[in-house]
């Protein structure tokens, strides 16, 4: 039983692609238009996918066989409630491209554009391909699409520093693809098959063993270095910082996120095989979840640079998720797959509201930017509700992870965890009250920052917008339930106790 | 028996939009005023319409959405929370008058009265949730919307004080939070309920880490002692701050927090058989003496009232820990008795400053010639401090003494009298300066072409409120005055358990 | 060959990557630390071939003359995806290298950290 939509499952995955390779055509002689383009060919992906997960929701997960092969045999799409994560994805996508018009004037000479524009689709098309794909292989090459386009946005600022940090990121990055293509030919090796359903039952066959274990191992170093946890984040902070600030937000809001969902589609795999005993994985998820937290908060404390502190602000976050997987309880996971969606959206608000600022004053450390909130009154209410949100206080859209997180680790009788958590979050907001004082109470420094104007509402929109939903979503918390808790809930019986 | 009815939640959301329209229109004087007093008097109207219901019993209730499967944000105007919202309500009025006149040509306005109506919306949040989470959000958000106001002034004295303000506070959420998640682990609910929602099958110590952590994070904005430490210091906010705020709307909701831990989320019987409530009681206790005394030594005006304040809060923490349905009685009372007569006090202090620039307990030496009106409603609100039969606070020491002899606890008694004596050992100085005290200089006089001793409305607010303490003294028995109110909520608390001990 | 217990090619494919990984980690020339990662990245691309390899096989190519059993041309086309995305990486990295170059005028880390 499949409706209309479950036909245009590839589509999803095939339009931004085809868009990024088109994107140098379109825009020959207007290298503007690249803009316009991209937030098009965005605006249908995003119906369409907005399409897919109506039909996840009215007939639950679906399949589709790309070229006519049946699954196992031929390279297999599925979309369960994890696929769910691209409609959000690709909104934010849509939010993010109008903002990036005006910014990038500042950034890059206009006929720069649209090798720009066909990096963001072929980012976007990536990450919708990895969300649902349900082929290992397909796994790692959507990978690379998503890998590759971010070095190259990281650098595309231009400057030498910008390449640098990008050089760096690359460097580990391919690293842990390479982890990632290892654990998968191990796999091959084991199962015979590449498809994510087959390799599990299949390992549920074979049973467990040293060589499974390999895998497990190098697919979670491998994802735990995509999502930046605390030992191996070194290459985010400055990645995240020199990058334009649309294309921070896309990486620290969602790049970050395929180790998460990564992580996920492979514990998809082992648990339905039921070939590991995770207890003494998750015990040390848990603690990197509790530092990484800790360690994000304290290196944000001393930076003065924005976008620096926002960037570590990253690490800490991924440590929450990090936590909430490793506690293992429904309720954990449950807000750890929410914050999924909402750091991003929170990361996407403060990201952009700080580009803006930095576009409109051309200042970026906090010293510098006193008194901002009087020229810039609406980009800085942003920022500050990005910052009372990613602290994770009520009524915004951080509160519900840390409520879901809290109330899973007492739930998992880890109360040291709980408190940490609880705690952990004021720690960071240390920092954020310096800046939220900085912006509001203080008299400027610089006349440019006196005289600065707000941004063009092409910029200021999307702000405010994403903004606005920080506050809706911390009331309206139970909306990104109805995909999580399924899943989530298909998973548990399996976790590790 | 409830009713659904839209108004519990309308009530709160007035403010908060108000608060959109001045943060969007407030540049203009006439617009900022506009909105911000209909919304008072939309808001005064909306809980007053639902007053007859409370009294003879009907519950108002109201789901907003579900937040978590089985916990939304929930509505429910049952009579303790129409009590305190019938208190912040009419006292959010008056002081949106006295505001005005006190903020005159002060710096940013837009800012303090687009947050001010955000406070009294939480307040108001606060009192209506019908569930410990929808609780906590308001709580904390009042937290978030008060500092601003604290750091109005924008100095390092004021960014300092805000500081200090947010650490005792978000830490004090923290905690509540943490009781919040634990509550609902092993109650599997939070909704409040009259016998309490917890049970001794989850445990003694779990029970006491859960009380420990709803009380500290409740009790930090009840500023019950250790935790008080952020009070006199915010008392650097502009005094409509300080007199709405620092004396009604955080510290009551600190204080009505407490309660709602101690009867509908513990429940009497529950406590009694714990036995938690003692040391909280203790503890109040003590509280109410120190506090007293701490405040006999402060020459600063508004630190002493401060002082007070905290002492004073500690009537009702004591009155919710004796568990007995008088000092109960006298708890629910003292929320809104404290806050009239606190709010006088405030208002008369921060008269005296505008009026005459001083701050100083030491410097108002005869000001009762100068400000005669003040002075009279200032003094009426020391006589309620002390316990002056007539006056609002009388009442609540009567029960609260009769609560305390219920509950065998005849040395809170004593408590009681100590803190009169220490009340009216830190208030009479301070008349007795004002009107027998020679000034020693000449006053500034009025400037030409005014009537009244202070601009109007800052004293058309003093006089109403001070004399509602004294009705609030005389009628204590007439129907529809808050002490009905107060009747129908202690008799909800203690209808599954019935009277004394 | 199983010496140890491992199957050598196994053991060969490791030696080979830690190679590669100390290249990435030690060398502080950016060009040694790219060509590092192509040692590991051949590494692996070994390891999925030599995984592909059926004893006695065939190369899995329908011309006549061959007959089952076939080696498994699955990793043949991994490996192919693979090289790919290595080439691609390789690129990206190469014109990174290129304009920290233009930029600095050096690619030796110890030099770059000197800098301002």
């Amino acid at each position: 039983m499949t409706g209309p939509w479950a036909e245009a499952l590839p589509w999803a995955i095939v339009l931004p692609l085809v868009g990024a390779a088109l994107t140098p055509a379109v825009a020959v002689r207007h290298p503007r238009v690249s803009g316009f383009w991209a937030w098009g060919v965005l605006l249908v992906t995003a119906v369409l996918t907005a399409g897919l997960v109506s039909e996840l929701v009215a007939r639950g997960p679906f399949s589709y066989g790309l070229g006519g092969w049946a699954a196992s045999y031929g390279i297999e799409l599925r979309f369960d409630h994890f696929s769910a994560w691209v409609l959000p994805l690709v909104v934010l996508f849509v939010v993010i491209v109008p903002f990036s018009w005006r910014y990038l004037d500042h950034v890059m000479p206009d006929e720069r554009r649209p090798p720009f524009y066909a990096l963001l689709l072929l980012n976007a098309g990536g990450m919708i391909g990895f969300c649902v794909t349900g082929d290992l292989f397909n796994l790692f090459v959507f990978t690379e699409v998503v890998s590759l386009s971010s070095y190259a946005l990281v650098a595309v600022g231009g400057r030498g520093l910008a390449a640098f940090a990008a050089l760096k990121y690359l460097f580990i990055g391919a690293v842990s693809s390479l982890l990632m293509l290892f654990a998968t030919a191990q796999l091959f090796v084991l199962s015979g098959s590449l498809n994510m359903a087959d390799v599990s039952l299949r390992l549920g066959e074979i049973g467990g063993g040293t060589a499974v274990m390999v895998a497990f191992a190098a697919y979670a170093v491998s994802f735990m270095v995509k999502a930046a946890m605390f030992p191996v984040h070194v290459w985010l902070p400055d990645a995240h910082a020199i990058a334009p600030s649309p294309v921070s937000a896309v990486l620290s809001g969602m790049v970050v996120k395929v180790g998460i969902v990564g992580m996920l589609r492979i514990y998809q795999i082992y648990f339905g095989a039921e070939v590991l005993e995770l207890g003494a994985f998750n015990l040390a998820l848990v603690w990197l979840g509790a530092i990484s937290i800790v360690m994000g908060a304290f290196f944000a404390i001393f930076q003065d640079d924005i976008k620096l502190m926002l960037a570590y602000s990253t690490i800490s976050n991924i440590g929450y998720i990090v936590l909430g997987l490793g506690l293992a309880s429904p309720y954990a996971v449950i807000g750890a797959a929410v914050h999924v969606f909402n750091h991003a959206l929170i990361k996407a608000t403060l990201f952009l509201a700080a580009g803006s600022i930095i576009h409109q004053t051309g200042f970026r450390t906090l010293s510098d930017l006193r008194g901002v909130a009087r020229t810039m009154p609406q980009t800085s209410a942003a920022m500050a509700i990005g910052a009372v949100s990613i602290v994770g206080l009520p009524p915004t859209a951080g509160f519900v992870c840390k409520w879901y997180i809290a109330l899973g680790a007492f739930e998992a009788n880890q109360a040291p965890f709980g408190f940490a958590l609880v705690f952990g979050a004021l720690f960071i907001f240390i920092y954020y009250i310096r800046m939220l004082n900085a912006f509001y109470f203080q008299p400027p420094v610089h006349a440019s920052v006196a005289q600065a104007s707000e941004t063009p509402w092409s910029m200021r929109g999307p702000v405010v917008l994403l903004a606005s939903l920080c506050l809706i979503l911390g009331v309206l918390g139970g909306i990104p339930l109805t995909f999580v808790e399924p899943a989530v809930l298909d998973l548990l019986p399996f976790w590790g106790q | 028996m409830e009713v659904v009815d839209v108004r519990p939640i309308l009530a709160p959301f007035v403010s908060f939009l108000c608060a959109g329209l001045v943060f969007g229109f407030g540049r203009s004087i006439f617009w900022r005023r506009f909105f911000t007093f209909l919304a008072a008097f939309i808001k005064m109207a909306l809980v007053l319409s639902m007053l007859p219901g409370t009294l003879q019993g009907v519950v108002y209730v109201y789901q907003f959405v579900e937040f978590t499967p089985g916990i939304g944000i929930g509505f429910r105007a049952d009579a303790y929370g129409m009590f305190f919202s019938l208190v912040s309500s009419t006292l959010w009025v008056f002081t949106t008058i006295y505001a005005i006149g006190y903020m005159q040509g002060d710096r940013d306005r837009v800012r303090f009265f687009g947050f001010f109506a955000l406070c009294v919306s939480t307040t108001v949040g606060v009192a209506f949730a019908e569930n410990l989470l929808t609780f906590f959000l308001f709580y904390e958000t009042l937290t978030i919307c008060t500092y601003p106001l604290v750091v109005h002034a924008e100095t390092p004295e004021a960014l300092r004080a805000g500081r200090i303000y947010l650490t005792y506070t978000l830490i004090g959420g923290g905690f509540a939070l943490v009781g919040a998640v634990m509550t609902l682990n092993a109650a599997g609910t939070l909704t409040f309920a009259a016998p309490g929602i917890l049970g001794m099958e989850s445990g003694v110590a779990t029970l006491a880490v859960i009380f420990l952590c709803l009380i500290i994070g409740f009790g930090v904005k009840a500023a019950i002692m250790p935790l008080h430490g952020w009070l006199p210091i915010a008392m650097v906010a502009p005094t409509p701050v300080s007199a709405l705020l620092h004396a009604v709307a955080v510290v009551k909701v600190g204080a009505f927090g407490v309660t709602r831990v101690i009867y509908n989320v513990f429940g009497v019987e529950l406590l009694r058989e714990l036995g938690f409530a003692t040391p909280l009681a203790l503890l109040a206790g003590f509280t109410i003496v120190a506090a007293s005394t701490i405040a006999l030594t402060q020459d600063h005006l508004k630190r002493r009232l401060a002082y007070s304040t905290i002492s004073q809060l500690s009537y009702i923490v004591l009155g919710a820990a004796l568990l007995t349905p008088l000092a109960a009685t006298a708890a629910v009372l003292h929320i809104a008795n404290q806050a009239f007569a606190k709010i006088t006090m405030f208002f008369v202090v921060g008269a005296i400053t505008r009026t005459t620039g001083k701050k100083y307990v030491s410097e108002i030496d005869g000001i009762g010639a100068r400000l005669p009106w003040s002075m009279a409603a200032f003094s009426i609100a020391a006589l309620s401090f002390v316990g002056v039969p007539l006056t609002a606070g009388f009442i609540t020491k009567w029960y609260l003494a009769l609560g305390a002899l219920e509950a065998d606890a005849w040395w809170y008694v004593l408590v009681l009298i100590t803190s009169s004596l220490l009340n009216a050992g830190y208030f009479f100085p301070i008349l007795h300066r004002a009107y027998f005290r020679q000034a020693k200089e000449p006053w500034p006089p009025l400037e030409p072409g005014r009537r009244f001793e202070t601009p109007k409305t800052l004293l058309f607010p003093i006089v109403i409120c001070a004399a509602y303490v004294l009705l609030l003294g005389v009628t204590a028995e007439v129907p529809g005055m808050p002490f009905s109110v107060a009747q129908v909520a202690v008799d909800g608390f203690f209808a599954p358990v019935g009277g004394g001990p | 060959m199983q010496p140890f217990g491992l199957d050598l090619d196994y053991v060969a494919v490791v030696a080979l990557f830690c190679v590669g990984l100390y290249m990435l980690v030690a060398k502080s020339n950016l060009l040694k630390k790219l060509l590092g990662l192509n040692v590991m990245e051949t590494s692996v691309f070994a390891f999925i071939v030599t995984a592909g390899m059926v004893e006695g096989g065939d190369p899995p190519i329908m011309v006549a003359g061959t007959s089952a059993p076939y080696a498994s041309p699955i990793p043949h086309a991994m490996v192919l995806t693979g090289i790919v995305v290595a080439v691609s990486v390789t690129a990206v990295a190469l014109a990174l290298i290129v304009q920290i170059h233009a930029h600095f005028g050096t690619i030796e880390i110890d030099e770059l950290k000197e800098l301002p």
